[in-house]
């Protein structure tokens, strides 16, 4: 009896043992997730923590000087480069080393080892677009540069020396719930991060659904509904600059695909909101005299946020600015002398091509009157929760991956199947550390320019000032030099006239250095107008960001930082000055809308998106629907075998206004009936308040009002975890509005920089905090004030002696 | 006596090494020092839960509640209290059984 006691209750023990510290299906282990001394509980951290005053590191050269202010901002004082990439590294790591390791998991297409079955296709489908092996050829450029090596080496090195400290108890609250371990750095997982950034602005498409829209329509009515260039326009470089070099040759546009498209596919939303302001202003405009230099890119919002503010200092160099975790350097930022940032160009780098297969067997494909051979790649894959390692065969044509074969569903709605694509992403090359390395810098309008050839992709509208009063902006990137509308549908893959065979000119994309008008801007517009001599793309983002932009700046004189702070703010709503007024005539005629409070209250309306106004929830609903309901009959965007491209809202308005009567207004699902213009206005006016009221209740301000229908959420990088996003964040703005807080995109950083000879002052902040704990206050200390549109002055040192009253500790790294 | 003893060691052990180590110290206090089941099992599941208690008590007053709200989230309870509640008892019955089996070892091997 004693024995089978003994013997019992060590089972039972055993038996608790054991399930505690296994993970439960989805949940963590539970006996070291709580266990104060290991689990969560170590990640709530101390309102009081404070750095620690020395560590010592292996593989440092000299001492390492890190100084905090109090906004958890690390300021960087090293003896040389390598040790100051070397810190860079380890301080990120410290704030957001889960982070960097997941955007490399992504590119990588390993994250379903860490999340499970839910991320298969996901990692499919980034395998199939190829990022893994774009980052190996930005990774092997890296390694050909002895500036890049050093950079992305000594990183890693970095990062690696504070991983090695690990134990379990330090790691980072995701890897204690989704239950794994950090993995060592390398300069490919830095290169996996760029090709995270790629995809992010590059990879979408139309093609398809222009195809489709083609082959029902014919090109005439294509042409006039999906004009090559909108009726209302402020492109980048400003209308009648003159091109300063001499274009090389544009390919002749050949014979078209006049095959019509017939593989399934359906389609969903449009493009996300990936797009930015930025702008510089001449000293002629400015308080100073001296320039003054704005940018916001707008993406996905998140948390931990996409940006770290960092000040990095050796005797080479002293810039502040934000970076990407995992990507050396200052991305957007300034030092002494000049200030930069970017937005995305958005030209067209993304390109479906028709294969046409021998036979049955799709072992090869027709090209240049002749077959070429199909060749195949097995992706494999570790799925969490799955001893057995998983396939997927990917086809491979010259032109690039066919994205998915018949019969298997595309991750994303508008990748065709059955398509070959090529697109920038694996293909251009560039050295963006090294870009970064000389731009932070930088000390003119030449080094700025000397940058260049390093930009590959993304391609970034780069805009520039300096304190010698020069101001510029260039659309730098690979850009496929190609013949008009080459991909605007799907292309030939027979053809080879239909490849991309070359780069523009590198000196050639658009640029503008010190306009007449003295301010240059970008808004991810169109960069040129029509006299730029290349094809870029027919569509790019809505005029009206730019619009406005540009015509603030233009009455602006004597700027100051707050001046471009509030412009970064700016809720007005340029597509209501253009279209409200039509439609409200159109209403009025309406004897039934006389006394509807939601048309007084439209007809009132400041024509701002400010979050507690009510009209801008019904227009920006309302325009939705009115474009749904002129064109989703003619071009069915939501039509499952066939989808096409809705017109633009540009092209739209403009019908509005200048072709009432034309046939499109008609809605052909009503054989017996010939709608008006009028009347579609009139009912989708009134099924929008409908269904406002369906989902808000009666019109009253605390549901209805802007900033909270809207509901910008900031969400955590892994859905999963709604605990650690935040929601209902009350602030303006729109899609196409400057400020342009949508629902889940928005201003990511927000930077003014004010340029001087001696000293420049800089203020900015994201919606996020330094920290990617969600245990601690810097996790998302900011989000509040950047809602309220306010900005935080920088701390900048000149060195590591200067006594600033916000630097609040002091860690000596040592070697 | 047993009781603060298993807290020190345990403290100790947890804090340099894995978490069950503090059933590996349970079961040998207990093996040493217990006089009855009911209070090897008792007194060991009342240290450990006190000291996991308090120590993520601790932990959730200096962070102000931030990381046990929303972990308490995550895990669909209600609010932190309970998370902390869930902490004592998970640490509990792992000691608890640990004194348990260490007492009657010694019985068994008396």
């Amino acid at each position: 009896m004693k024995y089978l006691r003994a013997l019992l209750s060590l089972a039972v023990v055993a038996g608790l043992l054991f399930v505690l510290n296994r993970p439960l299906g989805p949940a963590p282990a539970l006996g070291p997730f709580f266990n104060p001394f290991s689990g969560f509980w170590q990640n709530a951290e101390s309102h009081n923590k404070s750095a620690p005053s020395q560590l010592t590191l292996t593989g440092l050269k000299n001492e390492v000087i890190v100084k905090y202010d109090d906004n958890g901002v690390p300021h960087i004082f090293a003896q040389n480069d390598e040790d100051l990439y070397f810190a860079q590294g380890y301080v990120l790591a410290q704030d957001r080393l889960w982070q960097m390791d997941f955007y490399s998991r992504v590119a990588a297409g390993r994250l379903s080892e860490v999340m499970g079955p839910l991320a298969l296709d996901f990692d499919k489908y980034n395998r199939r677009l190829q990022l893994p092996e774009g980052a190996e050829k930005i990774a092997e450029a890296l390694m050909h540069d002895p500036t890049s090596k050093m950079i992305a080496e000594s990183y890693a090195a970095g990062v690696n020396a504070y991983i090695d400290q690990l134990t379990y108890k330090d790691y980072a609250i995701e890897y204690k719930i989704l239950g794994y371990k950090p993995e060592a750095w390398s300069p490919l997982k830095t290169a996996l991060v760029e090709m995270v950034m790629r995809k992010d602005m590059n990879a979408r498409s139309d093609d398809y659904m222009m195809s489709n829209a083609l082959s029902k329509y014919g090109k005439a009515t294509i042409d006039d509904v999906f004009p090559d260039y909108p009726v209302e326009e402020s492109p980048v470089v400003p209308v009648g600059t003159k091109w300063d070099f001499v274009p090389v040759a544009v390919p002749k546009v050949p014979e078209m695909l006049q095959a019509s498209v017939n593989t399934r596919l359906s389609i969903e939303a449009e493009n996300p909101g990936i797009g930015s302001n930025n702008w510089a202003v001449h000293g002629s405009r400015t308080a100073t005299g001296l320039p003054l230099l704005a940018n916001d890119p707008h993406l996905g919002l998140s948390l931990p946020s996409i940006w770290y503010q960092m000040q990095l200092v050796s005797p080479s160099v002293n810039v502040y600015g934000v970076c990407v975790p995992g990507w050396p350097g200052i991305g957007i930022g300034f030092n002494k002398d000049i200030a930069w940032g970017m937005t995305n160009v958005g030209s067209d780098v993304f390109d479906f091509y028709q294969i046409k297969f021998k036979d049955a067997s799709r072992k090869e494909y027709q090209y240049d009157g002749g077959w070429r051979p199909v060749t195949a790649k097995i992706n494999e894959f570790k799925v969490k929760g799955s001893a057995s390692i998983l396939h997927d065969t990917v086809h491979y044509t010259h032109h690039g991956p066919i994205m998915y074969d018949e019969g298997q569903k595309p991750f994303f709605n508008d990748t065709p199947v059955g398509h070959a694509l090529t697109w920038v992403g694996p293909v251009a090359q560039g050295n963006s550390l090294k870009a970064l390395y000389l731009i932070n810098r930088g000390k003119n309008y030449e080094d700025y320019r000397a940058i260049l050839p390093f930009l590959a992709s993304p391609a970034f509208n780069v805009v520039f000032a300096s304190n010698q009063n020069d101001i510029a902006i260039t659309s730098a990137g690979h850009l496929p030099l190609k013949w008009k509308e080459q991909g605007k549908f799907i292309l030939d893959g027979s053809n080879p006239l239909h490849d991309w065979r070359a780069w523009i000119p590198v000196e050639q994309t658009p640029y503008v250095r010190n306009p007449q008008r003295g301010f240059v801007s970008s808004a991810n517009q169109f960069p040129a107008d029509l006299t730029y001599p290349y094809y870029l793309g027919w569509k790019f983002a809505p005029a009206e960001r730019g619009i406005r932009i540009n015509e603030m700046l233009a009455s602006m004189q004597k700027a100051t930082v707050d001046s471009l702070r509030l412009m970064q703010n700016d809720n007005f709503n340029v597509e209501a000055r253009r279209i409200l007024p039509d439609l409200l005539k159109i209403l009025a005629t309406d004897p039934s809308l006389k006394s509807n409070k939601g048309y007084e209250i439209l007809a009132k309306w400041n024509l701002k998106n400010d979050p507690d106004q009510i009209g801008a929830t019904i227009f920006e609903r309302w325009v939705r629907e009115l474009r749904l309901a002129i064109w989703e009959d003619d071009f069915p965007s939501q039509d499952p075998k066939k989808p096409m491209l809705l017109p633009t809202r540009d092209r739209t308005w403009a019908m509005l206004q200048k072709q009432p009567t034309a046939k499109w207004f008609d809605d052909n699902r009503t054989p017996n009936k010939v709608e008006t213009a009028n009347e579609i206005v009139i009912t989708s006016f009134k099924a929008t308040l409908d269904s406002l009221a369906a989902k808000h209740g009666p019109i009253n301000p605390a549901t209805w009002n802007w900033g909270i229908a809207k509901n910008t959420t900031i969400k955590h990088l892994v859905p999963l975890f709604s605990a650690f996003s935040r929601t209902g964040v009350y602030n303006g703005g729109g899609g196409n509005i400057v400020n342009a807080t949508k629902e889940g995109h928005g201003p990511s950083w927000r930077m003014v920089v004010e340029l001087d000879k001696s000293w420049p002052k800089a203020y900015g902040l994201y919606p996020g905090g330094q920290s990617g704990n969600p245990g601690s206050i810097f996790y998302d200390n900011m989000i509040d004030k950047w809602a309220k549109g306010e900005l935080n002055e920088l701390v900048f040192l000149k060195s590591k002696d200067e006594k600033h009253p916000k630097i609040v500790a002091e860690t000596l790294l040592k070697k | 006596m047993l009781y603060i003893l298993i807290i020190v060691l345990s403290a100790i052990a947890q804090f340099f090494g894995p978490w069950w180590l503090m059933a590996i110290v349970c079961f040998a206090l207990c093996f040493w020092k217990s006089s009855k089941p009911v209070s090897a099992f008792g007194v060991a599941f009342l240290a450990i839960t006190t000291l996991w208690i308090g120590f993520a008590t601790f932990q959730n007053i200096s962070n102000e509640g931030i990381i046990s709200q929303k972990i308490a989230d995550i895990f669909k309870l209600p609010n932190a209290f309970l998370l902390i509640t869930v902490t004592g008892l998970i640490g509990g019955i792992v000691g608890g059984f640990s004194g348990l089996a260490g007492y009657y070892c010694r019985k068994a091997l008396a």
